[in-house]
């Protein structure tokens, strides 16, 4: 497929799998964040890291 | 090529009735699971709450152990299914009489409705009446009662799915079999690999694709799997069979609680999603094997 | 190469005849409960007819039961215009994805797939909430056989349209196109040409979605109350309503499973085809 590379995730992805992979750990992370982490600290730094995360794998991915 | 707007008119129909009833459902289930929603309540109108409900849903017991179960479900029979499927399509592949007509039979299971696979099931197992309890009871001496053993009842839905499905598998994995190319296994006996080697290198590296495939569709399957179980047990004894589809259609959606049923409708839907797109990478992408 | 005993014939029969009889023992046990009358339900059980017995009451009272009757007629009504509605429209679809220059193509036929692999108990909600608000004076698209038939396009159409892109497909381009040329229109081109090579495949496609249509559950139990009710429903309420009625619980999965069985000779090729989304063909 065009517009396929390769980055450090262990598949070749298109700018289109990297936002689904973003979306995926965004989701992951927030209800991981609410079950355990919430009582701690507030949801919003889980959103801030999963933005860093998905804006890193869009980048690099 | 023709004109494109011709095109475009005749895959209108199919395109828009599938927006309706496939699309529109999804953004509404999205929207809806940030509201506090439920009808009955003392504030009946939808109030936006944020991820309220999400955060309810994450410590919710029996959500959580339906879960586990689906998944507990799915493990067994899509290993189950996946070495009786492989041991049969071998069966199926020799030369005997009849060989159609025992692959029509065995074809049978796909085609019943699933509500009356339980039906079938239920009427095996209804103790007094079924005959599976009374050669349990007088050939080996086990007490079977579907409403009293979780165990019993878990293992029936598991068999239940077993015999409703395997012939998937098993057809699937027939036609991946005949399809396999012959030389390389002429060649692996010349040079004297046993038999077992032969199947593990050779038989399985081939039928990877169509194993994957059928891997893929089984897990589809498996996850939304409510009917047969309802019919059958009805998710229980308590809660020990209530799988994720059946926990919200039977508990969630009585109590018209829209928000949180539409939270807990997309997480399961999240679950499948991932769960069908790791299968997917796996299936056609990992870096070593393109390399 | 040399055979062992456990590769001869004779074992391979043998264990074909018993996966046979494996496989139908639950269909036939359900068949002798649905011709026992009550009183001779329970005791031990056989898996022999006992033709001094026998009696077809629980059949007789099922199909004389007007509610009965009404779940049946709806089954009926649904699956066969759902059948046709979505044989004609994907027909149509997989000409125009077959023949015509589509933008975002690869696109549109793997979205049209993933309407059939969402689990249907997610969008039991949504689509209960949308059917309830669509109301036209007193008729209500809740309860009625009009939704039904069109939101079993979700997990129909899909199939469908698969099948039949494969067929359309295969039938040669020269064929409409020297139809083009004599001035024939493109309806002209599908009414003459495609749908008469289209046959077969289309008898195919129509059977099984059919079937997919007349098995159908979650749906048919959330969307409908009382008028609309199929008969897979109707069977559901045995067990959750009267419960201990075995005989006609019987008689009526016996029924439910009839058509699906009896056009298995029919179809069977296409099973696994069908179910694996083309990826396997059988």
């Amino acid at each position: 497929m065009a517009n396929e590379r390769n980055g450090f995730l262990p598949i070749k992805t298109n700018t289109f799998d990297r936002i689904f992979i973003s979306v995926v750990l965004f989701i992951a992370i927030s209800l991981f964040w609410m079950r355990f982490v919430e009582a701690y600290a507030p949801l919003w730094v889980a959103v801030l890291l999963s933005a860093v995360l998905g804006q890193w794998i869009i980048r690099k991915g | 090529m023709r004109n494109s707007t011709t095109g475009w008119l005749l895959i209108a129909p199919t395109l828009f009735i599938l927006f309706i009833t496939g699309f529109v459902p999804f953004i509404y289930v999205l929207v809806v699971s940030f509201f506090d929603w439920n009808t009955f309540a003392q504030n009946p109108e939808p109030t936006f709450t944020g991820a309220d409900n999400f955060r309810e849903l994450v410590f919710d017991k029996a959500f959580l152990k339906s879960i586990w179960l689906t998944l507990k479900f799915t493990a067994f029979v899509l290993i189950s299914q996946l070495v009786i499927g492989l041991f049969l399509a071998r069966m199926l592949l020799r030369n005997v009489p009849l060989k159609g007509l025992f692959r029509t039979i065995h074809t049978l299971p796909l085609m019943i409705a699933p509500i009356a696979v339980g039906a079938t099931w239920r009427l095996l197992t209804v103790p007094g009446l079924g005959p599976i309890p009374h050669y349990l009871k007088s050939w080996f001496g086990i007490d079977y009662i579907l409403s009293r053993f979780p165990d019993q009842a878990f293992a029936t839905v598991v068999i239940m799915d077993i015999w409703h499905w395997t012939p998937l598998v098993t057809l699937t994995l027939m036609a991946g079999l005949s399809n396999l190319p012959e030389e390389p296994l002429e060649q692996a006996r010349i040079d004297g690999a046993s038999e077992w080697r032969i199947f593990w290198d050779i038989t399985l590296a081939f039928l990877k694709p169509v194993l994957l495939t059928t891997i893929f569709i089984r897990l589809m399957d498996a996850l939304r799997t409510v009917d047969e179980v309802w019919m059958l047990t009805g998710g229980g004894p308590g809660a020990e069979t209530r799988f994720i589809g059946l926990h919200i259609w039977r508990v969630v959606f009585p109590k018209t609680d829209y928000g949180y049923g539409s939270a807990m409708s997309l997480i399961t839907l999240y679950l499948t999603i991932v769960m069908c797109w790791l299968l997917y990478v796996a299936m056609t992408g990992m870096k070593e094997n393109k390399a | 190469m040399k055979r062992g005993l456990f590769q001869s014939t004779a074992v391979t029969l043998i264990f074909w005849l018993c996966m046979s009889a494996l496989t139908l023992l639950p269909v036939w046990w359900m068949f002798l409960v649905s011709v026992k009358s009550r009183a001779d339900l329970f005791g031990k059980p056989s898996f022999l007819v006992d033709t001094a017995k026998m009696t077809w009451a629980n059949y007789a009272e099922v199909l004389s039961n007007p509610s009965f009757q009404k779940y049946m007629i709806n089954s009926l009504i649904i699956a066969t215009s759902n059948a046709v509605l979505v044989s004609v429209l994907a027909l149509l679809a997989a000409y125009a994805m077959s023949r015509f220059r589509l933008v975002g193509r690869d696109n549109i036929f793997f979205w049209v797939l993933t309407n059939r692999m969402a689990p249907p108990a997610v969008f039991l909600l949504p689509l209960f909430l949308m059917f309830t608000a669509v109301k036209i004076g007193d008729w209500s698209l809740f309860d009625s056989r009009i939704g039904l038939i069109l939101l079993y396009c979700v997990f129909n159409l899909p199939f469908a349209f698969w099948l039949l892109q494969g067929i359309v497909d295969a039938i040669p381009k020269e064929l409409d196109e020297a139809a083009y040329v004599d001035g024939a229109s493109t309806f002209t081109v599908l009414r003459t040409v495609i749908f008469p090579l289209a046959r077969p495949g289309l008898a195919v496609t129509g059977i099984l979605t059919w079937v997919f249509a007349w098995n159908e559950y979650l749906f048919a139990s959330t969307l409908t109350s009382v008028e609309a009710r199929t008969i897979t429903t109707g069977l559901a309420e045995f067990v959750t309503v009267t419960g201990t009625n075995w005989g006609q619980l019987a008689a009526v999965a016996m029924l439910t499973l009839a058509p699906a069985a009896l056009v298995l000779a029919l179809v069977q090729r296409h099973i696994v085809a069908g179910l694996t989304f083309g990826a396997v063909k059988g």
